[in-house]
């Protein structure tokens, strides 16, 4: 495929920009995993380690999975998908739809569950196919380093950007972009968003409702020493915020554009003066059976009657315990943080190679 | 031009006509790097810092000799681009005599050369009493020394210098600044066809795509904020090919009068610190700038206005 073509191709994927607020700009992506699951292929072509004939394999559970398989229909690779029960028959359809062969796990790794499991059948996979691939989304610096692109779109048209707020699931989209961004405006803040149970800034694994941010295992293209401030919300504040989201603005989301939206839209009242953008991931088609359903909104409490006006401040990760909690975690890296913490645990072990 | 005809003998012609011509300097790049054109294909392009405060002065006279001379005579790539500017403009003759004089500093990143070579096209234009475009003179002048400034343009232009070709135009000039421009190594020069063309890496490259895309906003929305903080950025990349002496001296100096940023020669040895000119302490910024830099041994500062 030609560089011209791919590049048309990609800009079809581009975010709108929308301003929320005077001082609040949303990128509503249709899909923002096309451009980590671009840019990885085409590193991986680049490097040598993709050639026409390679199987591409890939552990997800959701929108990388779907948008590697987009990136495949327009290359012609061959590309197998490991998932488990949290993928959907929707992108099971769109993905066996686009030619993509996948397998479900049945049953999670005795630590590190599900994503376990799924990279260890991905190991399997690799060992059948000496010609396979497998783009690394945790661990792959061409995930982080594919957001070139949008950085530029974010400074063409906005010019100087004071803060940054995303969710956090790779790393990739946000660590990406605000390195980008820093180049030019050192002093960005930069404000991620996890979900309680989630390892990625010291908490302990445990089960999540919300799904798209947060992480059992440390991926590698999370760079700690990036973040100003970090917020935990709930799956209940985020499916609340993405459906306000939909009746105040119009904008037809997915959770995790909610859960930013919770965050950035108190982060831009409290600064009147900073000019604030953050990430909505992707849209809402693949939430019509959860989030869009009243009846199971209601079934599974979700609806909160109102969202809090504002976080609990922690100290340290740990406290922040089932409702929107932030903390200053001050461009610090993972072990001083953890360091800080009374009774700290022993450090999560990180995303190991297949 | 006029000439004399022999009416007897219809081959005497001789040639008489002159033309002269000044080009200005720079003081190094604001942005210097590689891009992507629209078929993806890259480029190594920059933006010159334009000095119009130092120059080239070309004069160009017509004689019966076979081919150009120069004066004086090391200026080699300037009677190269004389003799290109004859051929490009199809003129009758093909000899006369060539003279540069110049106060521009050579082998510091100030375009010496390509001032050089550019007033010299413009003489033998007018000497021919012939227009040429900036866009013409850039690829005589890139032909006659290799890489070259874009100076000769009237506005900033993204230029492909090693190309002499245009990769974007701008649809306003740069926004007023006031420049304060010194040497970091007053003993030293770089050749910049000996100096090796900087290698960059992927991630690199991919930086440059948000250098690019900030100064085209900057430029357009006339952000000297942005601009100041996009020539940083070019420069803080480039410390890694050809690092300059005291620059992180002279960063911090930018930093606390609060300009906007500093330029660098991306092949010299001169830097800048840059000032908002619409900026009402502009002066009294660039006069405490001046006092710290001579603090640290820099006491030759040309101060000059685009």
């Amino acid at each position: 495929m030609d560089n011209g073509r791919s590049v048309a191709l990609l800009d079809a994927y581009r975010p709108a920009l929308v301003p929320l607020a005077y001082n609040l700009t949303a990128a509503a992506f249709p899909l923002m995993k096309i451009y980590p699951a671009f840019g990885c292929v085409q590193e991986g072509i680049t490097e040598g380690y993709v050639n026409d004939d390679t199987l591409i394999v890939e552990s997800s559970s959701g929108t990388m999975a779907l948008g590697l398989a987009i990136v495949c229909r327009w290359t012609g690779h061959r590309l197998t998908i490991v998932s488990d029960y949290a993928c959907d028959p929707l992108i099971q359809m769109r993905l066996r739809d686009l030619g993509a062969h996948v397998e479900i796990v049945s049953h999670p790794s005795a630590t590190g569950g599900y994503q376990r499991a799924r990279l260890d059948r991905l190991g399997e996979i690799r060992g059948e196919h000496p010609n396979s691939w497998w783009p690394n989304q945790y661990g792959n610096p061409a995930n982080a380093k594919a957001y070139s692109r949008f950085a530029s779109q974010l400074v063409e048209t906005l010019g100087q950007i004071d803060c940054l707020v995303g969710t956090v699931g790779s790393g990739g989209s946000v660590c990406g972009t605000a390195s980008y961004l820093r180049m030019l405006f050192p002093e960005l803040i930069v404000v991620g968003v996890d979900t309680f149970n989630s390892v990625l800034f010291g908490q302990l694994d445990g089960p999540r409702a919300l799904r798209g941010l947060g992480n059992s295992l440390m991926p590698t293209n999370l760079d700690h020493t990036m973040f100003d401030e970090v917020h935990w919300v709930s799956a209940a504040e985020a499916f609340t915020a993405t459906r306000l989201l939909h009746r105040k603005t119009a904008l037809f989301r997915g959770g995790t554009s909610g859960a930013c939206w919770q965050v950035a839209r108190h982060w831009a009242e409290r600064h009147p003066n900073l000019r604030t953008v953050c990430l909505f991931p992707d849209d809402g088609h693949r939430y019509v059976q959860n989030i869009y359903n009243d009846s199971y909104m209601a079934e599974n409490q979700l609806w909160l009657a109102s969202l809090p006006g504002c976080p609990q401040e922690v100290k340290s990760p740990r406290e922040a315990e089932s409702e929107w909690s932030w903390m200053e975690w001050g461009r610090r890296t993972y072990e001083q943080v953890l360091s800080e913490m009374p009774n700290a645990s022993r450090s999560t072990p990180l995303v190991s190679s297949v | 031009m006029s000439f004399q005809v022999d009416v007897r003998s219809a081959t005497a012609l001789t040639p008489q006509g002159s033309g002269q011509s000044i080009a200005i300097a720079q003081y190094g790049e604001l942005f210097q790097g590689v891009v992507a054109d629209e078929e993806q294909n890259l480029h190594r392009c920059l933006v010159s810092l334009p000095c119009s405060k130092l120059h080239s002065a070309a004069k160009f006279t017509f004689t019966d000799q076979d081919t150009v001379t120069v004066l004086p005579c090391v200026k080699e790539k300037a009677r190269r681009a004389a003799l290109l500017a004859l051929k490009r403009l199809d003129a009758p003759f093909s000899g006369g005599v060539l003279e540069i004089e110049s106060n521009i500093s050579e082998g510091k990143g100030m375009g010496s050369s390509t001032a050089d070579c550019t007033a010299a096209v413009w003489a033998v234009a007018k000497a021919l009493q012939r227009s040429i475009s900036s866009r013409e003179t850039a690829e005589v002048v890139v032909n006659a020394e290799i890489a070259s400034g874009n100076t000769m343009f009237e506005r900033a232009v993204l230029f492909a210098h090693r190309e002499g070709r245009v990769l974007e135009y701008y649809s306003q000039p740069l926004p007023g600044m006031v420049i304060l421009g010194l040497d970091t190594a007053r003993d030293e020069t770089v050749d910049t066809l000996d100096f090796p063309a900087a290698c960059y890496s992927s991630r690199e490259i991919e930086n440059f795509k948000v250098l690019r895309a900030a100064l085209r906003r900057a430029i357009t929305t006339q952000d000297v904020e942005l601009l100041g903080r996009v020539s940083t950025a070019s420069a803080e990349i480039n410390q890694k090919f050809l690092p300059k002496p005291l620059f992180g001296h002279i960063c911090q100096i930018s930093h606390e009068v609060n300009a906007l940023g500093v330029a660098v020669a991306h092949s010299g040895t001169v830097m800048a610190i840059l000032f908002d000119l619409a900026d009402p302490s502009c002066n009294a910024k660039a006069r405490s700038a001046t006092t710290m830099l001579s603090q640290i041994g820099i006491t030759e500062v040309l101060r000059f206005q685009i």
